[in-house]
């Protein structure tokens, strides 16, 4: 039997902060397996990066029900949400997002930290993720002295490192260029293959698009359509 | 893991930091250079007060401050300042015979207290004789000498060697009158009691008196400074038939200058931390509106708003603790060497001397005020980051990883 890591109930977002209130999302329902490799698509404006927010726990939904690994996180407090979040899901940001004064090292173990893993724990696991991405040899270096796609490989490590339920990811390939988008794709799909990681993507990327095994088509904030494809 | 990262944030703009930790350092050092300035000051007034006129402690007749009549005399005084003496936490005492006079010359006369004193005991309770200034501390053998103050001889027209006539009421209420021979002019640094006091050897003045051995007033001084109050309430005690007084309670503005400077220390505090409290919120208010795509980034893996707050404190705390210890010493150094060298308020002399205040002032502060000091600048650095560390933690995640 299929493990449902994320469940979305009739979700709806609605923002009222200008005259005329803005509908994100119209009713999505949505159940996404262990393992998969999703890319949520659509036209800016149509709702994905409210949905994947959403799924995230960074936002609350207007109505309906958002449950992780069979927990319904619509009802946790803030305070309660960080610490789903820190626990559960790994996030890819766009802009990468790491922490400028920290070396390459530091930026993944400092979620460990958090959990208050073992050094020796933090230190294999490091290691270990660092090599993952290809990054083995730059882990004293910090983000400045890294390109923008070591960056972002730094960004997946970090994701991973708390042993996530899944990794959320926003835009991931958007500000690099074609040949560090194939190696973080490649690098993303084979711990996807080999590690069972569930990813969701939100993007505009064709070439994301091209190796997400299902493809989830976002218009007006409803889903229009949802193919899966064996990749 | 929270230290190492406050520590590296705060090294992100160096500039901006040293600003601020070179405000600290300044405020420290403005504070502790000006403290120890009013410090001197007061001190230096205060020490003259007891080392001229009211000595660590005072024992007199209960009935003598009154109307300082000459018939409250200390009984059996002379067996009371041997038992005094032999005290071991006395250093020294003198005896005096005291009396309300007139003091004239053929130019004026002014009213006078005459002490009648034993030249060599009174040197070792006020080192009067340090103070002469011109001819000799009774080292002499003419009859009747006297020493005046230089200020005493000014308004009366006096000089050295001069005849001034003293009169007074005796032991009987007669008027009687002694033709005293100047022998020296003293200065001690206060004006007005350099033209009230004017000192004669007692055995002259109990003759003039017809008192032979009585005394109205026994002064001492301490081994231990400290010690002075705790061995009057003592003494009160012991000898319930005398009045047994502290330097503060005989001269009250002694104890409230000093009370003045714990006052005026808080007051100086305050200031001077409540200008770097909004220094310090300004700083770390653009440090963390600078950072709020990253804090929202913290939030969203997982840092909790405890952590976050906790960092932003931390961060404070440290620029705070970096410049506290710098202004400390630069503070320390400075006291140091005004204290050794003096700060030459020559130019203020005569109003100074009004107050009884040296010209030169020697800044000088108690360890105890750097503590103060630094629970202060620790407390202020919480109180400052309190505000921009409540900014830090109000930021949703979704919001402020929008901003740019």
């Amino acid at each position: 039997m299929k493990e449902i890591v994320i469940k979305a109930s009739g979700v709806h977002k609605t923002y009222n902060e200008t005259k005329v209130p803005v509908h994100a999302l119209r009713g999505v329902d949505l159940e996404i397996e262990k393992g998969e490799f999703t890319a949520i698509v659509g036209p800016s404006g149509s709702g994905k990066s409210t949905l994947l927010n959403i799924i995230g726990g960074l936002d609350r939904p207007s109505e309906g029900k958002i449950e992780v690994g069979g927990k319904d996180i619509s009802t946790l407090s803030d305070n309660q949400l960080i610490d789903f979040r820190r626990e559960n899901i790994g996030f890819v940001f766009q802009a990468y997002n790491l922490i400028p004064v920290l070396t390459a090292k530091e930026n993944v173990s400092f979620v460990m930290e958090l959990q208050n893993r073992s050094k020796t724990e933090v230190d294999n696991r490091v290691k270990e993720l660092l090599d993952a991405v290809g990054l083995g040899d730059r882990g004293d270096n910090r983000p400045a002295e890294l390109s923008g796609g070591q960056q972002q490989r730094v960004a997946v490590a970090r994701a991973l490192a708390p042993k996530p339920t899944f990794i959320l990811a926003d835009e991931p390939t958007a500000n690099l260029d074609s040949t560090s988008t194939a190696n973080l794709l490649d690098i993303m799909a084979r711990l996807n293959k080999e590690e069972n990681i569930t990813f969701v993507f939100s993007t505009h990327d064709r070439r994301v698009v091209d190796r997400a095994r299902r493809v989830i088509t976002l218009v007006d904030g409803k889903i229009q359509t949802d193919e899966h494809f064996k990749r | 893991m929270l230290a190492k990262i406050s520590w590296k944030n705060i090294w992100r703009n160096p500039v901006r930091s040293f600003v601020v930790i070179g405000a600290v350092i300044m405020g420290i050092w403005a504070l502790l250079f000006l403290m120890s300035f009013s410090n001197g000051l007061i001190s230096s007034y205060i020490k003259n007060s007891i080392q001229n006129e009211t000595s660590h402690l005072q024992i007199h007749h209960p009935e003598f401050h009154k109307d300082k009549e000459i018939k409250y005399i200390i009984p059996e005084a002379i067996d009371l300042e041997n038992e005094l003496r032999n005290d071991p936490m006395v250093k020294s005492v003198a005896r005096r015979t005291l009396c309300n006079g007139m003091a004239s010359s053929a130019k004026g006369g002014r009213g006078v207290m005459i002490k009648g004193i034993d030249p060599e005991k009174e040197i070792e309770v006020t080192g009067l004789d340090g103070k002469v200034t011109q001819g000799k501390f009774f080292d002499t053998k003419k009859k009747n000498p006297i020493l005046i103050g230089e200020k005493l001889a000014e308004k009366l027209k006096l000089k050295l060697r001069s005849k001034i006539v003293l009169t007074f009421q005796d032991a009987q209420g007669e008027i009687v009158a002694g033709a005293f021979r100047i022998v020296g002019l003293y200065k001690t640094g206060n004006t007005r009691m350099d033209e009230l006091n004017v000192y004669v050897k007692d055995s002259d003045l109990s003759r003039l008196l017809n008192m032979e051995n009585s005394s109205h007033e026994i002064a001492l001084v301490l081994k231990d400074f400290e010690q002075t109050k705790p061995l009057a309430a003592e003494w009160k005690k012991k000898y319930p038939e005398l009045l047994v007084e502290h330097y503060g309670e005989i001269s009250p503005d002694l104890d409230l200058f000093q009370e003045q400077i714990k006052i005026n220390m808080s007051i100086f505090i305050f200031i001077v931390m409540l200008a770097l409290i909004f220094g310090i919120i300004n700083t770390m208010l653009m440090a963390v509106l600078e950072r709020m795509r990253e804090l929202g980034m913290l939030m969203a893996i997982g840092m909790n708003k405890i952590k976050v707050f906790g960092m932003i404190v931390m961060e404070t705390i440290m620029l705070a603790l970096i410049g506290a210890p710098i202004g400390m010493l630069f503070g320390f150094l400075t006291i140091r060497y005004f204290n050794n060298r003096g700060i030459d308020l020559t130019s203020f002399s005569e109003g100074l001397e009004q107050f009884g205040m040296d010209n030169f002032v020697r800044p000088e502060i108690g360890s105890d005020f750097y503590i103060q000091i630094a629970i202060a600048i620790f407390i202020t650095a919480v109180l400052a980051s309190i505000y921009p560390a409540l900014r830090a933690i109000r930021l949703k995640p979704v919001e402020a990883l929008r901003k740019i």
